[in-house]
């Protein structure tokens, strides 16, 4: 590449990184800052604290519980999603009567705004007028309902439920779209050899879609992760903070208390776990093209 | 000549109107809406009136909805975008206070001859923090009143007065209480929220506790406070299931439905159950046998922003909107100014004289800048003691957590 073609491969990057610049890393940057800084709404002038604020919220226990609960709560949805996901593609991907009305049935809870399929699970959830406890107490699988938003040994498997409803047409998509590239005459060879729907399934199919498996894994990893509006409708953290994560902490910490020095400490955090999954999921990508013939 | 003329007129012309333009002030006022009552049209009316009063002044009204207000309004603040004149809820006086986005109005008020006279008196201290007054009361209101079914009192055989006292009340709520039936007695709630910590602080009040003492220290394990706490724990078995992450929202659609005999909410609920067809009186608060039920006050107060190049003309506007023949009519909580809600309650309210008198006893929340790590902290005790903890044990983690908030 010639001096003059090198410029001009700055030139035309330029508008891009400077876009990425001002509306990504700055943002990162400007948290990290201020994460170093004991601010709040009533103390608005910075007074540099260094990791004092990062000490003080490793010691403190509710620390330990976000990290939990964020834990339980993207591995969670992750895995039961992918699962949903990938069951739903595989029934999608026969050919059955009435096939392209359910692969746009399925899209449903993808499309509806979070806020609302949160909502939506919260009316079912409602331990007196719910669904869910109304079919539980006609089938006389229980007496009076169960609250399951408001105990803590309940409210994180709830939401996790609702979410992985949210989510799970996303992963479905993404493995339709993978089946139709698995190669049939490899499909085709398994079953002459005489293997059965699960073998050629384990065998031929799931190694065939690795690569997006992969992809698709570490993708819905980073949405949950970062996934806000259906825990802070259906319980806002609570109760007693059996389902409070990183997001809805950040958001009360810097929103709810004015606190956005601490906030800034728990954006540090997503962020470094975030940058863990971006890197995973290039370094997966990358691997994924050099393995694909030319 | 003629075009020296034209041209000298239309110079003219446009020094005036500039001159003009450079007079008119524009105010930035802002304020949320917690009801359907049309509180944005009825503020536009009044603001016309005022508009008419200083013809030099125009105000531009922004009503935001209750949930995004507060959001908005910080915002506003931190990125230097601040309104004019805002109503700030009573628990973040002492927060915008502190952060010096709010100015003092002690002089001001001296001058206009506005004092804590002509306001309820919990509402004019929660306008002052740290010896200075901050904003002049708006509007108020009191958690809690008492919504009773009286069907299904009367099915029961309950004297609803007799539940003012703490005792009658526990008797009241274990005998309208029957899972079977879907019926219960008391709409406790434990949610995430700051009308959790108001219901709780009346409990504490009315047994003679307090949140925080004088010195500002955390009083919540006082005998009365934790008394409360363990009176409150009693009523568990009486509430609908789901105390922790259920709101006062929850507890009006059971009381709607005929499923709950008893909800607490504030006056403002009354408009909602004039248009349901429930048979519904209320109580005001409960306390031990011989004290008197002490509520907590709710409301907003008029601030005025240090960063506003109007404070002369808001002022003006702040006067005018806590007038006695104008903030009955810009409210939808009940006014501030005594006069104005002895006239709105009469009518617009039932039983005008036992909300006066709530509003008369009830106490204002801690004035802290640090109010609402407080109240979070409150909530987590809530929780605990709704959720079977100790209350001595769970008033003393709490109060490690305000103490170490200083």
């Amino acid at each position: 590449m010639t001096q003059r073609e090198t410029w001009l491969a700055w030139l035309f990057a330029a508008p891009a990184l400077l876009l990425v610049a001002v509306f990504m890393y700055y943002p990162m940057v400007g948290t990290f800052i201020e994460s170093l800084y004991s601010t709040s709404f009533i103390s608005p002038v910075p007074k540099l604290e260094g990791l004092a604020a990062y000490r003080r919220i490793l010691a403190d226990p509710a620390f330990a519980t976000i990290v939990w609960n964020s834990l339980v709560w993207t591995v969670g949805v992750v895995v039961l999603q992918n699962l949903a996901g990938f069951g739903a593609a595989l029934l999608l991907n026969q050919k059955l009567p009435g096939q392209g009305i359910m692969r746009s049935l399925v899209l449903l809870p993808w499309v509806l705004p979070g806020v609302v399929a949160a909502i939506l699970w919260r009316f079912m959830y409602d331990p007196q007028l719910g669904l869910i406890n109304s079919v539980l107490i006609s089938l006389g699988l229980s007496d009076h309902g169960v609250a399951w938003l408001a105990e803590p040994q309940t409210a994180m498997a709830s939401a996790i439920v609702a979410a992985v409803w949210k989510g799970f047409p996303f992963s479905c998509i993404v493995y339709l779209a993978a089946l139709q590239t698995v190669d049939q005459e490899q499909v085709e060879a398994a079953t002459i050899d005489g293997a059965g729907p699960v073998r050629r399934l384990f065998d031929v199919v799931l190694p065939g879609m690795r690569d997006v498996i992969v992809i698709n894994f570490i993708l819905t990893t980073i949405l949950t992760f970062n996934y806000f509006d259906m825990i802070w409708v259906l319980t806002r953290g609570g109760p007693q903070n059996a389902t409070h994560i990183f997001p809805t902490r950040i958001y009360e910490l810097g929103f709810g208390q004015f606190r956005f020095g601490e906030a800034a400490v728990y954006g540090v955090f997503s962020i470094l776990v975030l940058a863990l999954m971006i890197t995973l999921y290039f370094i997966v990508q990358r691997r994924a093209l050099r393995r694909k013939p030319a | 000549m003629k075009l020296t003329t034209l041209l000298a007129a239309t110079a003219l012309t446009s020094l005036t109107f500039s001159a003009t333009a450079q007079e008119k002030i524009t105010l930035k006022f802002w304020d949320n809406q917690q009801t359907e009552s049309g509180l944005s049209q009825f503020q536009q009316e009044a603001v016309k009136r005022f508009e008419a009063e200083n013809p030099n002044i125009k105000v531009e009204v922004t009503t935001i909805p209750y949930p995004e207000y507060q959001q908005r309004l910080l915002t506003a603040v931190q990125g230097g975008n601040a309104p004019d004149v805002s109503t700030l809820d009573q628990i973040w006086v002492g927060a915008f206070a502190a952060a010096g986005a709010v100015m003092p109005l002690d002089e001001q008020a001296k001058a206009s001859g506005l004092s804590a006279d002509a306001f309820f008196k919990g509402a004019w201290e929660s306008a002052n923090y740290d010896g200075k007054l901050w904003g002049i009361p708006f509007n108020v209101d009191v958690w809690s009143f008492s919504f009773v079914n009286n069907a299904l009192f009367k099915e029961a055989g309950i004297d609803p007065a007799s539940i003012a006292t703490f005792e009658g009340l526990k008797a009241a709520a274990e005998k309208l209480t029957d899972e079977s039936k879907g019926r219960y007695g008391i709409g406790l709630f434990g949610h995430k929220g700051e009308d959790t910590v108001v219901v709780m602080n009346s409990f504490i009040f009315s047994n003679g506790g307090k949140v925080l003492d004088d010195a500002g220290k955390c009083a919540l394990t006082s005998s009365e406070a934790v008394g409360a706490l363990s009176y409150l724990q009693s009523l568990v078995p009486y509430a609908p299931k789901g105390i922790m992450n259920a709101d006062s929202g929850a507890m009006r659609e059971l009381f709607l439905n005929g499923s709950l005999a008893l909800e607490f909410w504030p006056a403002l609920e009354q408009p909602t159950l004039q248009k349901s067809k429930l048979d519904w009186d209320f109580v005001v608060g409960h306390a031990p046998e011989g004290k008197t039920p002490i509520g907590t006050y709710g409301g907003w107060n008029l601030a005025i922003y240090e960063s506003s190049p109007n404070k002369e003309a808001a002022w003006k506007f702040v006067q005018f909107m806590t007038r006695e023949d104008v903030n009955g009519a810009v409210v939808d909580l009940i006014p501030a100014n005594v006069k104005a809600a002895k006239t709105f309650l009469e009518a617009n309210r039932k039983g005008a004289d036992r909300i006066m008198t709530h509003l008369e006893n009830a106490a204002p929340r801690p004035l802290s800048p640090r109010y609402l790590e407080v109240s979070d902290i409150e909530v987590t005790l809530a929780q605990d003691v709704y959720g079977g903890t100790d209350p001595k044990q769970a008033a003393e983690k709490a109060c490690a957590a305000i103490d170490a908030l200083n």
